[in-house]
């Protein structure tokens, strides 16, 4: 019979380990790696590795293949402090994983490095509902969701284009969203701007929208900005948002927002409208163009969405 | 209604780019005519002459925007590029 001791000394003669940093640059580098957290689901809750999904050491040969397709690719594992994790690296080992790697020190010597992490708040009976099609959905899934909830989205214009984008953000889930614009509501714009009703004719654009999303879905903190973007507000404002959508109406304030984020490196998801044709697309800072890649100077009044 | 449908497909790329799942409308610029019922699709690239995010940019700051005018829209690209340009 061997000892613990035995058992761990036997694994680390097969089990390669890494520290927090190494890890985190394979995780960043884009090569293909699969972290697991093999720690019980109420320490997983308490806080884990974004990306890492959850098989407890109990399930871990029973369930890794829904994790990792390709024996051959990376996988690490970490638990608490290393050394479950350690064993179950073994046990992947001589299953046939080619590639399994132990994280050294585990969860406990990654937050020590202060590498980020996220802690799950149980979701309510009521979530739990609300977004069961979302769980659904192997793409999005509790994850996804968990993911939506934590994230804050900034709507330039609660107009035209705000106003689908907000009911269906706020109706998703997502967490914090910032209502930026400066008008009142007019009757002219009740044709098209489904976020505010007859009722809220004179009031402003961004407290009838946010009464509306609230009672559309109460979990979304809605930040109410009754404000025009300018170049004297537009950074401090979006700095505080993980990503920027632009339903603005005209080139100056397209123009801003754009610069503001390229150099701020916050995506816009652009869109705009002209009579009856409208365009979409997304300026993610040095991934693909920016605003003034496609529009150098304003096109001539008439030609493009405006 | 033509709103309506723009809005969505921002809202649709908003919670895909969140989630880092699919095929962003990164480098692609979706057009919609609401009249002939048609989306269509021009690949978009990278302006190298860009005075934003181009090799050599001349907007490094908001500075431009300052006077809060159009100003900041008439900025030509270093070397003066027609405007389709960066229609691939």
């Amino acid at each position: 019979m061997k000892t613990l001791k035995e058992m761990l000394a036997e694994a680390r003669q097969v089990i390669p380990e890494e520290g927090p940093a190494q890890v985190q640059q394979r995780m960043k580098s884009g090569e293909p790696v699969v972290v697991i957290d093999v720690r019980d689901p109420d320490e997983y809750r308490d806080g884990h590795i974004e990306e890492a999904p959850n098989i407890s050491r109990g399930f871990l040969e029973f369930r890794v293949a829904s994790a990792v397709s390709d024996p051959s690719t990376p996988v690490v594992l970490y638990c608490q402090t290393g050394l479950r994790s350690m064993l179950a690296a073994k046990a992947l080992h001589d299953l046939g994983y080619k590639h399994v790697i132990n994280l050294q020190g585990g969860y406990q010597k990654w937050v020590q490095s202060g590498l980020p992490v996220v802690r799950d708040l149980p979701l309510s009976v009521d979530q739990i509902q609300r977004y069961s099609r979302h769980f659904l959905l192997n793409q999005i899934g509790e994850k996804g969701q968990r993911k939506l909830l934590r994230s804050k989205v900034l709507l330039i214009g609660a107009g035209g284009l705000g106003s689908p984008t907000a009911l269906y953000l706020g109706a998703a889930g997502v967490g914090t969203i910032g209502l930026m614009d400066g008008d009142v509501v007019d009757i002219t714009n009740l044709q098209r701007q489904v976020l505010h009703t007859t009722a809220d004719i004179g009031k402003p654009k961004v407290e009838s929208g946010t009464r509306t999303i609230k009672a559309l879905n109460p979990d979304v903190n809605v930040i109410p900005l009754p404000t025009r973007i300018t170049v004297d507000n537009v950074m401090d404002v979006i700095k505080d948002y993980d990503l920027v959508v632009d339903g603005s109406d005209n080139f100056e304030t397209r123009y801003l927002v754009n610069d503001a984020c390229y150099l701020a490196g916050k995506t816009n998801v652009h869109g705009s409208i002209f009579q009856f044709e409208g365009m979409a697309t997304v300026f993610a800072p040095n991934e693909g163009p920016c605003y003034r890649c496609l529009y150098p100077t304003p096109p001539p009044p008439g030609l493009v969405p405006s | 209604m033509l709103p309506g449908v723009i809005g969505l497909v921002q809202a649709t790329e908003t919670v895909k780019l969140l989630l880092g799942i699919g095929e962003p409308l990164i480098g692609r610029l979706l057009t919609y005519d609401a009249f002939g019922m048609r989306f269509r699709e021009v690949k978009l690239r990278r302006d190298p002459n860009c005075p934003l995010c181009g090799q050599a940019p001349s907007i490094t700051d908001l500075s431009i925007h300052m006077d809060g005018s159009a100003a900041a829209c008439e900025i030509t690209p270093n070397g003066g590029r027609a405007r389709e340009g960066a229609l691939a």
